[in-house]
């Protein structure tokens, strides 16, 4: 518990610490020490009202302590480098920071790990560490990369920040949009993180997920005229508000057809669909808008036969003209396998067999298990679930294709 | 009088940062050429390792966007054509002057940012 507040709260505490210490090296360095204090005083103290001001007050001094001993030890030139930072970290008054000092500061931070200049699998890694406080072995996982090359990904990109020069700042108003593109990736990417958890035990953490939606609601409250972002914020509202009840008493994920759709966010979902209108009347349909168009279609739908597939297909065709990628694609079978039959989908997906990532990635094989189980074809179904987990899904996904295996197997 | 540029190649392994012990050896060898051509030294700078570079091309010409990318340049066909050293508060900064830099914006050109080496 004490661990999941520091975690929730370390990315906002981090953010303001970069700007007090003018370094994102000090400024983890001074996080690290103030949560080993948390970690020593609050099980006995109990929890502070307000965690956040509580770690930064702590940090602070650290950082304060900490610079002044480097600044004894250290040359008159180093001294002047650091002066800046002391007076910064001095000055700052203990009072809980107002709330909008502390989004500015996370939205800092935010374009600080979305920079251009740093390689874009890099950017996630080191928002995922940073702003959501994963480690790196969580983060290596959830790339099925090993964790050194994680490691060596941030620790570079970090090294970039400070020796490059790049900046500690939300950009000027004329390079928004060109920065734009890599920051909602990123925060897509945290919520998909969360909202499906490529592997570990868990279906979903939806401590990331939340992050994720806050931070896109400060990218919307940035620029609240760009469509992209709005749509961004209405596919997590609106993805999220069905998160309820995805995963069953035995543990086993509840698939959309099964949803208690009573236990939907139902104010989640008006607002999706509300920004979704809002962000598709600027006329600019972007691929951000138009999933959250899809994802608002199968929350007000009353059930899976009742959805408006047609309609999402159309969506699925727009979609593909802007984002040909596989999962697209796969999205798309899946809508045309309800419009057209489960062969019809059937024959997509085979078209996409020999597609780069296909054969790795065990949804593809396990929407083709299903379309095959559907159309009577059990042997096939079957061989289509093991190559589902051959790809080692999460342990709930797991346990789903095996439930499916020992049924047409 | 005619000028020349002296472009400097070392392996990466041969570099060594201000902070370890045997950067004043390092250094020394360079005050020797110092002392030898000093006459000559029009200007010149040490330069900060590749993976702090960035590099920069301006898509769909002069006013076209920037892309960046992570890294030095890899060179193909094109050459190395001159340098500039330009001061600014940071990258962006620096981004914001060097896209005007014409091969940045015509066709194949490329314009390369590292940092200035640390403590020099």
């Amino acid at each position: 518990m004490i661990e999941e507040t520091i975690r929730v709260e370390g990315g906002r505490v981090l953010a303001t610490l970069t700007r007090l210490t003018g370094s994102l090296d000090r400024a983890e360095d001074a996080l690290g020490d103030a949560v080993l204090v948390a970690l020593e005083r609050w099980p006995v103290e109990g929890v502070p009202r307000n965690p956040a001001a509580w770690l930064t007050t702590v940090a602070r001094r650290k950082a304060l302590d900490h610079l002044r001993r480097e600044a004894q030890r250290d040359d008159r030139e180093a001294l002047a480098v650091h002066e800046l930072a002391v007076h910064e970290l001095a000055d700052a008054s203990d009072e809980p920071l107002p709330w909008g000092v502390v989004e500015d500061d996370l939205l800092r931070l935010v374009f600080t790990c979305c920079h251009p200049a740093l390689a874009p699998s890099a950017r996630v890694a080191l928002a995922l560490r940073l702003l959501c406080g994963l480690t790196t072995e969580e983060i290596a996982r959830a790339f099925l990369e090993p964790s050194a090359t994680i490691g060596q990904r941030i620790a570079r990109a970090k090294a970039k920040i400070a020796a490059a020069g790049i900046p500690y700042r939300v950009p000027e108003a004329a390079d928004l949009p060109e920065r734009l593109d890599a920051v909602l990736a990123v925060v897509y990417v945290l919520f998909t993180t969360g909202h499906h958890s490529p592997m570990g035990d868990a279906l979903q953490r939806v401590d990331l997920a939340r992050e994720a939606i806050r931070l896109a609601r400060l990218l919307v409250e940035l620029l609240p005229h760009e469509p992209e972002c709005v749509g961004l914020l209405a596919l997590l509202l609106s993805a999220h508000a069905r998160s309820h009840g995805r995963v069953d008493e035995l543990g086993q994920p509840r698939l959309l057809a099964d949803a208690d759709r009573s236990r939907w966010d139902r104010d989640a979902i008006t607002e999706a669909v509300t920004l979704t209108g809002q962000a598709l009347r600027a006329g600019s349909p972007g691929p951000y808008q138009l999933q959250a168009a899809i994802s608002c279609l199968h929350s007000v739908a009353p059930s899976v036969a009742a959805t408006d597939w047609p309609q999402i297909v159309l969506l699925y065709d727009l979609l593909l003209a802007r984002l040909p990628t596989l999962a697209v694609r796969v999205n798309r079978a899946v809508a045309v396998a309800e419009v057209d039959g489960p062969a019809a989908g059937l024959a997509l997906l085979d078209a996409l067999r020999d597609e780069r990532g296909a054969q790795t990635w065990h949804l593809f094989h396990a929407v083709r298990a299903d379309l095959l189980r559907r159309v009577g074809a059990k042997v096939q179904a079957a061989e289509a679930y093991r190559q589902a987990l051959a790809c080692e899904p999460n342990a709930v996904d797991r346990r789903f294709l095996e439930v499916r295996l020992g049924e047409v197997g | 009088m005619p000028q020349f540029i002296a472009l400097i190649y070392e392996p990466a392994t041969a570099r060594i940062s201000p902070d370890n012990p045997q950067f004043a050896s390092y250094m020394q060898a360079y005050n020797e050429f110092g002392a030898v051509a000093g006459h000559a030294i029009r200007g010149g700078a040490a330069l900060d390792v590749p993976q702090h570079a960035t590099t920069i091309h301006v898509e769909g010409g002069r006013e076209g966007r920037v892309v960046m990318t992570d890294g030095p340049f890899a060179e193909g066909k094109e050459f190395l054509g001159g340098f500039y050293i330009l001061e600014a508060e940071d990258l962006d900064a620096a981004v914001a002057l060097a896209r005007h830099i014409p091969a940045a914006w015509r066709d194949g050109g490329r314009v390369e940012i590292r940092p200035s080496m640390p403590g020099m």
